[in-house]
Order: C-alpha cells, then sequence, then structure tokens
C-alpha cells in the first residue's frame, strides 16, 4: 500500500483554512475516511486527458451580463433580520483588529 | 372524498367543477400528514396555515369566477433547501436551525404565482450531502415501502411526500442523483432536467456547476406540467438559459416508439448493479423493443471515472459555497469567542453535521496549493471526456436507457458510517451531472421483497420534451407507476 | 553600497456605477445609513447568485486600453477564498488567470511604468471598531460590498518614492479624464499597495532584501513617506541580518499614519492559501473587435496627447500647457473658450485668465467650473477690446469672472460699469485743463521737479474714474504744462 495521502498535520492544516474546528474524536474518525476516499481519487490516473480542455461550467454560454440599473434593496431590518447580533444597524463580530 | 393517488389534473378537474374546494383538498393532505408522517418523517416543517390561507383565497376567486393560475389545487412539497419568505427554511442542518429567509427562490416563487399550494418543508440530507437523509440534522426519513429502509436521497423527504400521497407533486434538487435516486427507491417519476432550465436562484448552493432543481410527481405528464412551469431564464441566474419553454404537458404524445433508437451503456449493466434491477431495467428496454424501438448498444468507457470527478469538483464547489455559513448575517452562532477566527472555527464546527465537514475539507485539500492541478484540473479535464461522450452517443441515438440505483433501498444504516460506500450508491446517476444532460427517472418493477426498481431515460441538452414523451409513452404501456405503498 | 529601490503598485479604483458588481443595489455608501443597500446577493445570503454589471466590465476594459493594455480573448471570474468578515460569501469574487486586460504601459515623467494587468472585481464592507462597556467589538456595513473595483498591478519599475506619488497622479489623472471613478485617494475611491524592496550593491555583489507590501495607506504623502521609511528600514536591517528575498519571505506591512512608520502585520505571504478556481456561477466573458473599437472610441484624448497639442498648436509654454491639462473639465472649457480662434495671441490671452482670474475664482468659491456658462464669443469681444485698448488688463480679470457669473458679454459689463478705457485726446484734454486748474500748488510743483508729474495724472484718472488712458493722459497734461 503505498504512503498516506493525507496526514494528520494535513488535516489540521485544511481545517484551520476551511475555519472548521475539529474534536480529536472527529479527527480521529475523519482522518482514515478522508484517506479511503483521496486514495479512490486515484482512478482518475487511467484518464488520458493530454491536450483537453477542461470544462468549468456544462453550457457554452457567454456574456451574460447586467445593465447597470439600480434596483430596490432591503431596508435595514430586513437586511439584520436573521442575523444572531447586530447593534445600531451594523452586524457585530469579535474584534477583528489585533493589537 | 378520497384523494389518495389522485394526479394533479384528475384534482383539478374535481376542483373546477365545483365537486371540491381547494381548502378541502389541503385539509385531506393535511389529515394524511398528521396521520402517517410521523412514522415517515418526510416533513421539517408543515405549513399548515400558509396552505389554508393560499386555499381560501383560490377558493375565493373560483367563486368570484375571478381567474386562477395554471397549478390551482395543487398541492406540493418543497425540499427544505429551497428558500422559502417567512417560512422557516433549515437545510435539514443544525446550522440554519430557525432561519427565516428574507427572500423567495424563483422557482418556488413561480409556482406559487400559478396557485400551487405549499403544504410544508421536506427533509433532506443537510446542504443536500448525501443519498439517504441519514445525514439531516435532525432525523432519518423513512422510506414509505418499507420502513426500515431509506427513502434514497438527498431529496428523500420529497420523495417519501409523494410516494406517501402527502401532496401531488414536491420540489427537490439533482446534484448527482438527489432526484432520480429517491424517485426509483419510492417508486414516483423525478425529473432531472438539463442543467440551466431551470433557476438555482434562492436554493442553498451545493456545487454550482452540477445542482439541477427539478421535480417529483406520481407521474411523468404531472412532471411535464409542473416543469413547463419552472422552467426558462432567470435574470438573477445567469447560466440559465434564454430557450423558448415547450408547453412539455401538450406535447406527450409527439414520438412515434417505431422510430425510436435507444442506447444501452454496458457500463451501466455491470458491477455494483444488482441482478434483480438489472433484469427489471432490462425488461423495459425490451418493452420499448417490443413496441417497436430499436435496442443499440453503445459504450461510455469514462462511466467508471464519474464517482471521482464528481468528489474532487463538487467538494471543491462546496468548499467555496459553505464561506458564507459563519453565524454573522444568518445562521447560528457561537459566544464568548475571544477573536474572529475562533467566532469562525468554534460556529461552524459547532453545528455543521459530519458530512458537511467531510466535504468542506475534502474540496479544501484539493484547492489547496500543490494538489490543485492534480485534483481539480484533472478532473475538470476528464469532465469534458464524459460531457463528450454523451453527446457523441446521443448523436446516434434518440435517447440513452440505463438504470437509476445499483439496488432497491437498503437498510438505514446500512451505509452510513463508510463515506465512500455512500458515494458509490451514485454510480449510475453521477455522470448524467458530470455531463450536464437532462434525464427522467420512472419505476419499472419490484424486487421479491416488494421494494420498487426505477430506470432513467437520459437525453441530450434541453431535450426534456423529447425525454418526458417517451417516458410518458412507457407509462401508457404500463402500471408500476400507479403502485403505492400500503400505509 | 549602492541601494537601489524596486518599487511595483497595486491600485484598486472605486468605479462610479449607478449599481454593484454583481446586484442591482446602489453602488453609493458615502453618508448612506449602514446595511441599506444590500440585498441577497451582497449579503451573501443562502442561495443568491452573481450577475455582472456590463458597464463596469466595459469601463474596466476602457480603463485598461487607455493604460495601452492588451484585452485577453476570453476572461473569466474567480473566487479567491478567504475568511473575513467584511467579505459576506467568505470569497472574493475576481479576475486572476485571465483579466480582461494586460501589459500596458504609462509615462511617468521621462521614465516608463509597465502595467501587468488590470482586472475587474468587488469591494468588501467597511468595518468599524468599538469599544462597548469594556467588550470590544466590530461593526460590519455592507453597503461597500460589491461595489465595483478595478485592480490595476504595474511592474516593479519605480524607482523611488517621488516616482511612486507622479505614477499615482498620472493614473489617477487617466482615470478622472475617463470619468470612470473620483480616483478620491483621502476618500477611499483609490487605494494603493505599494511593494517594496532593494537592490543592494556591496563589495561586487548584488543582493534583493525580502519583498514588502506596505497595507491601508491612505493618502499620497502617506505613499511616498511610506515607502521612504521603508527604504531605510530595509536598509538597516540588511545591514543587520543580511536576509536577502526568498519565495517564502514575502511579508505584510501596515502603515501608521500617526507613528509614521511601517509595522510587521502579516508574516510568510506564501501561506495564506486563497484556493483560486473559477466561478461557476458567470459565464465566460469575451468582448468582440468591434465592441473593442467602440470602446477605444469613447475614450477622449488623454493628457500627455492634449500637453503636446497646446504647446504645439497654441505655441503654450509647457507649463501652462500642463496646468491648463490637469484637470479634464477645466481644459474642456478652455477649449471651448478658444473655439474657432487659434491664433496665439488669443489662446495666450485666454490661457491667462483660465490660469489666472478663473482658477483663482473658482478656487475661492470652491466651485466647480460649469462648461456650459463657458461662451466662446464672449473671449473673443474681450480680446479685442483689449487689444485696441479700449478695455485694461486689469479690468479685463474683472468682468471676464463677472461675465462667467452671470453670463453677460464682457465688454457690455466694463461698459456699463464705465470701465471703458478713453483714448479720444479732445475728451482728456478737457478733464485734463480742470485738473490744472484746480490743483496750482501741484502745478508749481511740476515746474521746479518735472519728475512729480505723478500727482496730476492720478488726480486726472481720479477725475475720469479711472477709464482715461493713462499713456495719453500723461502725454497731454505735459503739452498743457510746457
Ligand atoms: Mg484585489
Ligand atoms: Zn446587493
Amino acid at each position: 500500500m503505498s504512503d498516506p495521502k493525507i496526514s494528520m498535520a494535513d488535516l489540521e492544516h485544511i481545517a484551520k483554512l476551511a475555519r472548521i474546528n475539529l474534536s480529536e474524536p472527529e479527527k480521529k474518525t475523519f482522518l482514515p475516511q478522508l484517506e479511503s476516499v483521496l486514495e479512490y481519487l486515484d482512478v482518475l490516473n487511467q484518464a488520458n486527458v493530454e491536450n483537453i480542455e477542461p470544462t468549468y461550467r456544462v453550457n457554452d454560454q457567454k456574456n451574460i451580463l447586467r445593465k447597470d440599473e439600480v434596483a430596490e434593496s432591503f431596508n435595514q431590518k430586513t437586511a439584520l433580520s436573521s442575523a444572531p447580533k447586530t447593534q445600531d444597524g451594523y452586524f457585530t463580530v469579535p474584534q477583528t483588529i489585533k493589537k | 372524498m378520497d384523494l389518495k393517488s389522485l394526479t394533479i389534473s384528475q384534482i383539478q378537474e374535481l376542483l373546477f367543477s365545483k365537486q371540491i374546494s381547494a381548502v378541502e383538498i389541503v385539509k385531506f393532505y393535511l389529515q394524511r400528514i398528521k396521520k402517517l408522517d410521523p412514522q415517515i418523517k418526510s416533513f421539517i416543517t408543515v405549513t399548515e396555515k400558509e396552505a389554508l390561507k393560499q386555499a381560501e383565497n383560490i377558493d375565493n376567486r373560483i367563486k368570484k369566477g375571478e381567474s386562477v393560475g395554471k397549478l390551482a389545487g395543487a398541492v406540493m412539497a418543497v425540499k427544505d433547501i429551497f428558500l422559502t419568505k417567512d417560512i422557516q427554511t433549515t437545510a435539514s442542518s443544525q446550522v440554519l436551525k430557525d432561519y427565516v429567509p428574507q427572500y423567495s427562490s424563483t422557482i418556488y416563487q413561480k409556482l406559487i404565482n400559478e396557485d400551487a399550494i405549499v403544504i410544508g418543508k421536506t427533509n433532506t440530507d443537510p446542504f443536500a450531502f448525501g443519498g439517504s437523509t441519514e445525514n439531516s440534522g435532525f432525523f432519518t426519513t423513512k422510506n414509505p415501502w418499507n420502513l426500515s429502509k431509506v427513502p434514497g436521497g438527498s431529496s428523500g423527504g420529497s420523495a417519501a411526500a409523494v410516494a406517501a400521497d402527502f401532496c401531488q407533486f414536491a420540489l427537490g434538487t439533482d446534484t448527482g442523483g438527489s432526484i432520480r435516486l429517491p424517485a426509483s427507491l419510492c417508486n414516483i417519476s423525478g425529473l432531472k432536467p438539463t442543467y440551466g432550465l431551470n433557476s438555482r436562484y434562492g436554493i442553498t448552493a451545493m456545487a454550482s456547476s452540477f445542482d439541477c432543481p427539478g421535480v417529483f410527481a406520481k407521474n411523468v405528464s404531472d412532471l411535464a406540467l409542473v416543469t413547463e412551469i419552472t422552467a426558462g431564464i432567470d435574470p438573477k441566474d445567469a447560466t440559465t438559459i434564454n430557450n423558448p419553454v415547450p408547453n412539455y404537458s401538450q406535447i406527450l404524445g409527439d414520438i412515434d416508439l417505431k422510430k425510436l433508437r435507444i442506447g444501452i451503456p454496458k457500463e451501466y449493466f455491470i458491477d455494483p448493479i444488482n441482478i434483480e434491477v438489472k433484469e427489471k431495467v432490462m425488461k423495459a428496454a425490451k418493452l420499448f423493443e417490443s413496441n417497436g424501438a430499436t435496442l443499440v448498444d453503445i459504450s461510455l468507457p469514462s462511466t467508471k471515472l464519474g464517482i471521482a470527478v464528481y468528489y474532487i469538483l463538487v467538494p471543491s464547489e462546496i468548499s467555496a459555497n459553505m464561506a458564507r455559513y459563519d453565524g454573522i448575517r444568518f445562521g447560528r452562532n457561537t459566544n464568548n469567542n475571544p477573536d474572529i477566527t475562533s467566532y469562525y472555527m468554534n460556529t461552524r464546527g459547532q453545528y455543521m453535521e459530519a458530512e458537511v465537514k467531510r466535504r468542506i475539507l475534502i474540496g479544501t485539500y484539493a484547492l489547496s496549493s500543490g494538489y490543485y492541478d492534480a485534483y481539480y484540473t484533472k478532473a475538470s479535464k476528464v469532465r469534458t471526456l464524459i460531457k463528450n461522450e454523451f453527446t457523441n452517443a446521443l448523436k446516434n441515438v434518440d435517447v440513452i436507457l440505463a438504470p437509476v440505483s445499483p439496488t432497491v433501498a437498503w437498510d438505514i444504516g446500512a451505509k452510513a458510517n463508510d463515506p465512500l460506500q455512500m458515494y458509490l450508491v451514485d454510480a449510475f446517476t453521477v455522470c448524467i451531472n458530470v455531463a450536464g444532460v437532462p434525464s427522467v427517472a420512472l419505476p419499472c418493477g419490484f424486487d421479491q421483497t416488494n421494494l420498487p426498481i426505477g430506470f432513467q431515460l437520459i437525453g441530450n441538452f434541453f431535450e426534456e420534451a423529447k425525454i418526458l414523451s417517451i417516458a410518458h409513452q412507457y407509462q401508457q404501456i404500463t402500471d408500476f407507476h400507479t403502485n403505492t405503498p400500503n400505509l | 553600497m549602492k541601494i537601489t529601490p524596486i518599487i511595483g503598485l497595486e491600485v484598486h479604483v472605486e468605479l462610479k456605477t449607478k449599481s454593484k458588481m454583481f446586484c442591482s443595489c446602489s453602488a453609493e455608501h458615502f453618508h448612506v445609513d449602514p446595511n441599506t443597500h444590500t440585498c441577497p446577493t451582497c449579503l451573501g445570503l443562502p442561495g443568491a447568485l452573481p450577475v455582472p454589471n456590463k458597464t463596469a466590465c466595459e469601463w474596466c476594459l476602457k480603463l485598461g486600453l487607455a493604460l495601452g493594455c492588451t484585452p485577453n480573448e476570453s476572461s473569466f471570474f474567480e473566487r479567491k477564498n478567504y475568511f473575513y468578515p467584511d467579505l459576506s460569501k467568505g470569497y472574493q469574487l475576481t479576475q486572476y488567470e485571465k483579466p480582461f486586460v494586460v501589459n500596458g504601459k504609462i509615462k511617468v515623467g521621462d521614465q516608463e511604468v509597465r502595467i501587468n494587468r488590470a482586472h475587474m472585481e468587488e469591494d468588501t464592507g467597511k468595518s468599524v471598531h468599538i469599544k462597548d462597556n469594556s467588550q470590544e467589538l466590530t461593526l460590519i456595513d455592507y453597503n461597500r460590498c460589491g461595489v465595483p473595483l478595478v485592480e490595476i498591478v504595474s511592474e516593479p519599475d519605480i524607482t523611488s518614492p517621488e516616482m511612486a506619488k507622479d505614477y499615482l497622479l498620472k493614473m489617477q489623472q487617466i482615470i478622472r479624464y475617463l470619468g470612470i471613478s473620483d480616483a478620491d485617494i483621502e476618500k477611499g475611491s483609490m487605494r494603493c499597495e505599494p511593494t517594496v524592496n532593494l537592490k543592494i550593491e556591496k563589495d561586487g555583489q548584488e543582493f534583493f532584501t525580502p519583498l514588502v507590501e506596505i497595507k491601508n495607506v491612505a493618502s499620497l504623502t502617506g505613499v511616498q513617506t511610506a515607502i521612504d521609511f521603508e527604504i531605510k528600514r530595509q536598509t538597516e536591517a540588511f545591514n543587520q541580518t543580511g536576509e536577502v528575498k526568498s519565495k517564502t519571505n514575502k511579508n505584510t506591512y501596515g502603515w501608521d499614519a500617526d507613528k509614521n512608520q511601517t509595522f510587521l502585520q502579516r508574516e510568510k505571504e506564501g501561506s495564506s492559501d486563497y484556493r483560486y478556481f473559477p466561478e461557476p456561477d458567470i459565464p465566460h466573458i469575451e468582448f468582440t473587435k468591434a465592441e473593442i473599437e467602440a470602446i477605444k472610441a469613447t475614450i477622449p484624448e488623454l493628457p500627455d496627447q492634449k500637453i503636446e497639442r497646446y504647446k504645439k498648436d497654441f505655441a503654450l509654454n509647457d507649463y501652462d500647457a500642463n496646468l491648463l491639462a490637469s484637470d479634464f473639465s477645466f481644459s474642456q472649457a478652455f477649449e471651448k473658450a478658444i473655439g474657432q480662434n487659434p491664433e496665439s495671441a488669443f489662446v495666450k490671452f485666454t490661457a491667462n485668465l483660465f490660469l489666472g482670474a478663473i482658477k483663482t475664482y473658482l478656487n475661492e468659491s470652491q466651485k466647480d467650473l460649469d462648461i456650459n456658462k463657458i461662451n466662446s464669443k464672449y473671449f473673443k469681444n474681450l480680446f479685442d477690446s483689449v487689444s485696441k485698448s479700449e478695455i485694461s488688463a486689469t479690468v479685463a480679470k474683472q468682468v471676464i469672472v463677472e461675465s462667467y457669473y452671470i453670463d453677460q458679454d464682457p465688454v457690455e459689463i466694463a461698459k456699463n460699469s464705465g470701465l471703458i478705457q478713453v483714448s479720444d485726446s479732445s475728451e482728456i484734454a478737457k478733464i485734463a485743463k480742470e485738473v490744472i486748474n484746480t490743483n496750482p500748488k501741484a502745478v508749481d510743483d511740476y515746474k521746479k521737479n518735472p519728475a512729480s508729474i505723478g500727482f496730476l495724472i492720478g488726480q486726472l484718472m481720479k477725475a475720469s474714474k479711472g477709464s482715461a488712458n493713462p499713456k495719453l493722459a500723461k502725454e497731454i497734461l505735459e503739452k498743457l504744462l510746457n
């Protein structure tokens, strides 16, 4: 069996990139699961994609653009209506600047 | 009056001939839901108040002889990832528990504008990440044909609701099989349209280049009726196509089976297919043949790569689409976080279900520096191969016939702890999403344990009219779709 | 030890379109109540989708063409993934692999700065940091989130803080000529992130110090002083540590305008991983040759060409030409005033009025020049009467402003307020005689000392309410007195 595709350190790194806090048990469950999925993905090595263009969207439309016109926006109350925490018409989060 | 297993047109006849009122129709379904849904658990929210209000409004207009919408009297269930203004929308995730959206999804609104009545919001895997509803942040929906089995997923709640006669049609989404799989495990009809036929606006995004909103119904003619309302360009979704929308329901008889060339792709009749499933699907093919159609053996060699392409590209898009669930503008949050990073990490860590986390992690890994070309770029190129194989095959045949699920409905819990095994149930559905072509799933029999088996008819881009017409004629010469579970 | 600064600039410009980049909310965000210009798309609500603003895309292309860039045949948006509360979707829509335009250049002084690319993206929301009963919070306003931004990336061809400033001024001037943005650095509609390092030649060897990107510089002088500071800091750092540039040691420094110094914000740029990938929600954008030509055609004469033309066609000196061309609408007004009369005396006369009286008036009144109130005929008439010395240069300066103000022929104005110079000898002689009769003492003085005639001239001018031609007045007095 080939050496593992993903280490615990990798897992912790991508969890940080994705801003997801993982408990220790979660890490232990996920690591082998991700490993087996990533191993499975090796089947792609069978494919010959020499000078094949990638497909990012299945239908080949182009230039779907909007006219520069203003439509009605939410009022402040609606904009904030589903937010867990607001103040004076703003959304609020913990201080983002560290000093 | 017993409305059980009546279709939209049958119900509308009763409504317009004043043999029944819209309110009575709604009450019939509400009663069934109250009585039977506690065992099946297809609904997260039953919109009794809204449904009765809509019904009264329709009845008043009928009384006054005013005009009503094309779907007046038709009762629908809506997958809980469609945003419904002022009606709780949870996406079956703890992340959105109690979330009440400020706006509605485009195709839900189109249906409401035609007087379709919303009876409730249905269970799904969280954000549609799954194939059985077992990943739901709230509960697992049971298969109405056997309560110990999964209904399939992710749109399992919608499929179960139609199969159990809690509504006449339901909205779902199909990113890798999430309409066709539950449709065939629950013995109903489901349409995964061409990518870009139905607007995605206002539906929580899973994989933006794959997601296809679509419909479940008791038969193909109802699929056609609803799809001619939902289809068409949406200025708010730049990937919808500006084609004229055919009156699908008016042209269901147009295809002549005798002139039909049906492709049978060998890669769809091998392992992991179950022998009974293979038998019944081939029987459907033979029935077309005995009615004059020609069966053509074809090959889609890249089929075996579909799952891999899917589980690279879809999680990659998911990892970005899920970034907005940060507990700042909507959704739940966690408190007492010393800084913004812990606010993100704790909020997302606490409320996201395991499968949501897994897919975000896979996608983040595939896109992260050093891996991008090996995974994302490679998969996007193989996507081209798969797409070309379909369009080339469909130059020689009118339509491709294939199984939907390799097996009948499986036991709840059987695959729950092995993500990869769960991913493989989509073996015969994902490639259609990878390519973007349309496919309709419909019943074609039962196994010895009386569990439903379905097959799919796959057409070329925007050939919904063709595949619906073929599927409809199949339902004219078979009655599998009229069988209902006894509850 | 020889030190050469290597400076590249990333400039972000906020376009003044009516609506935002990917939704139809108003793009206005100054003095607007927080979160009132928001919708599902710019709030990043579940299920919301982006649809790009056509005008914004065309303006990005237009700017690129004005900077001599080449359009890409096919462009697309990509998702730049990172978490920050002012970024509602958790990714910024920008262009990475295929920006709208690439490879341009602009002249800065007598040097050239190459433009690497200009691409379209979206702005983020605004954060307000407060202390609320001992708890420190950040408040977020998404009105600015999704406003169109063009990012212009230069090659590191800038070699001094002054040149960086001139580059920005030139960029600002071009953008304003195109009328696509206020490009106001203080207001934040034009922002700049310098990337600085040094080439150090020391005992026959070449060293390159680590790259430093300087963030949150909010003024022109800020840019200059920040780069200046960095050059000194990097020189010292090199002398102490000798650390040189590597793939991994690009750092981000912040500019502290109060302390006038940069401070380390984020180390190891290499470790922040944006995971770019093509935006699936937006189809590719391809401008046809015809569309590109059509947009080219809307680009006005740019400052460099204009200055050359002023010097060549109007024989204006370099200084005046630059001043007149510095502001687009000002130069437009000047050209309207000249109208169809390019003879250099008239042009020079008009230029002086614009750079003198009119500029002063505009500065004092804090008003913008209204080109509709500029009437070429007025300027011509005024010029003619001045050449016929009916009107003095001084009077011309007064009446041109009033003429602009009340929209009336300046010569009329001069007449009505009796400011026309009298050059009729008999008329002046009459007044001169009076002055002589009423000022016997001054006449005696003159007899003793001819130099004292100034007083009598003064009296004469007074009696004529300043309208007498002074030269003539002197001659006639002298004739009468001798
Ligand atoms: Mg940028
Ligand atoms: Zn908006």
